[in-house]
């Protein structure tokens, strides 16, 4: 078994009154895996992701990610454990005062790099994912698709150990969704887990890689489908 | 693009109004330091020339026999311990005085003044005057000493409680100032909150968010504590002026005014410096709890 990153134990967690999203789950995520999260809408795909990027604290149960107790740590080391993961956010959250390789090259700012290498870096990956003439834009002058591309470069500028995204897919066409797929694979190859959202079957065919269902609140691991062709 | 652009807090509301306040409050808090400054010069000014700290007063005789008491006097005061300088004041002194007060054109040489021994102590504290006045009253009861101290020392406190009070005011103004730039910037971590909570998900440490939020407060520190800081060197310099155009003597130095540029000059860092500080408590007190 290789090193563990993630480990969510007895994990339950409820909105206010409201009834319980999931309760008693329990996975772990391994350096190096790839995994898909699927469920129907509202079975708590994105409060799952939530939890592990840490912006959510679940009701119950234990969150370990990379030996360190979440519940535990303290809030000034929090920002540490967030640096080793990155996010694609299903609103995307991209700052729109700044513009395109400036919200692109912010994780690599954050974490004092020097500014000509942070967007030398942003430039390049932004040219990858099709947003090589968008850079001086502003992020409310992009549509849907395009916000999600920089939402990703975003995500994985750093090279993080854990990638987390929330229906990555969701605003791009087959093509762009099968590109950006072969980056998250690319990046899974240089050793980073990576857990996606979703629920586009077309990609979990295409791409037969475990997948954790939820279902009434409990984690599920699937068979890995077979590949299409 | 620079650091500081991650949060766009040029154009925040919350902050429009700091700095007109800090104007304000600098003018104000300049002016007062330098009402501080100047009771602080003219009161070592004035100690500085107090040198005497009894007086003697012997009457005039009008059958000759003062100036004989008066050697007998300055004897005593020249023999006594502690005693530093015994000196007696011109007839011409105590004329232009008279005159002064009653007119060039007062014959004062019709008038029985009498003689003033000015006496300046070793120490201020700890000579027995009721010994020395009593002396005095055996060799004439009609001999009067004064006591300068009581009133000199009445004058200090009240210079020194001015000065305190000053002080305190000035202090109060700065305190005020840190404390609108605290709110400010805690009601602008509220208007920015959901920019924050993105830079804390990818990582921004509040150290690097609280950076933000400092270098904003120096730079607009600064500008507006410049701005009141010229505006009250400007009202010194006008009652500077007004002072001396009214013939009155406004006692200051070539180095008070020195000094007192260097307040003006030093307030806009020194306030901006401390609005930094402000700014950063505020925001890592709110991330960091």
């Amino acid at each position: 078994m290789s090193e563990v990153i993630g480990e969510l134990l007895g994990v339950g967690h409820q909105y206010d009154e409201g009834p319980e999203i999931f309760k008693g789950v329990n996975f772990y995520i391994e350096k190096g895996s790839f995994h898909f999260i699927t469920g129907l809408s509202g079975s708590g795909k994105s409060s799952l992701l939530k939890i592990l990027y840490l912006g959510l604290k679940p009701k119950w149960g234990s969150v370990k990610l990379f030996g360190e107790d979440t519940f535990q740590i303290k809030p000034i080391l929090l920002p540490l454990l967030r640096q080793k993961i990155g996010v694609v956010f299903q609103e995307f959250n991209l700052l729109d005062h700044l513009t395109v390789i400036d919200n692109v090259s912010l994780p690599l700012r954050v974490r004092d790099v020097d500014i000509k290498r942070s967007y030398k870096h942003a430039a390049e990956l932004l040219d990858w994912v099709g947003l090589g003439d968008c850079m001086k834009v502003y992020p409310p002058s992009l549509s849907g698709g395009q916000k999600q591309r920089a939402a990703i470069a975003r995500a994985i500028i750093t090279r993080p150990q854990l990638l987390l995204a929330d229906e990555p897919t969701a605003n791009v066409d087959d093509e762009m969704a099968t590109k950006l797929l072969y980056l998250f694979e690319e990046l899974n190859k240089t050793g980073t887990a990576v857990l996606i959202a979703t629920h586009n079957q077309r990609i979990l065919k295409k791409f037969p890689y475990p997948q954790l269902a939820l279902r009434e609140g409990t984690v599920f691991q699937l068979p890995v489908e077979k590949k299409a062709s | 693009m620079n650091k500081d652009q991650d949060l766009p807090l040029r154009s925040d509301i919350a902050a429009r109004f700091v700095p007109k306040i800090v104007i304000l409050m600098v003018y104000l808090g300049t002016l007062c330091f330098t009402f501080t400054f100047f009771m602080i010069h003219s009161t070592l000014l004035w100690e500085e020339k107090l040198t005497t700290n009894l007086s003697i007063e012997i009457p005039f005789f009008s059958d000759g026999s003062s100036a004989n008491l008066q050697t007998q006097v300055t004897d005593l005061l020249q023999n006594t311990p502690g005693i530093n300088k015994v000196e007696v004041v011109p007839k011409e002194e105590m004329k232009a005085v008279f005159h002064s007060l009653l007119g060039e054109s007062t014959n004062i040489d019709t008038f029985s003044l009498p003689a003033i021994v000015d006496v300046s102590l070793n120490q201020r504290d700890g000579f027995d005057v009721k010994n020395l006045e009593m002396r005095l009253k055996n060799m004439s009861p009609l001999i009067q000493l004064i006591d300068h101290r009581l009133w000199q020392s009445q004058v200090s406190n009240l210079l020194f409680t001015s000065t305190s009070l000053a002080l305190l005011l000035t202090f109060l103004i700065l305190c005020s100032t840190l404390v609108t730039t605290f709110f400010a910037t805690r009601t602008s971590l509220l208007i920015h909150r959901k920019i924050v909570e993105v830079l804390s998900l990818i990582g921004a440490t509040p150290s690097y968010i609280a950076k933000q939020f400092q270098r904003n407060a120096f730079k607009q520190g600064f500008i507006a504590s410049s701005v009141g800081a010229f505006l009250a060197f400007l009202t010194f310099l006008g009652i500077y002026f007004l002072f001396k155009n009214a013939g009155q003597t406004f006692i200051i130095t070539t180095s008070f005014f020195f000094e007192v540029l260097a307040i003006f000059i030093l307030a806009p860092f020194i306030t901006a410096f401390f609005m930094m500080l402000s700014a950063r408590r505020a925001v890592m007190k709110a991330l960091c709890s």
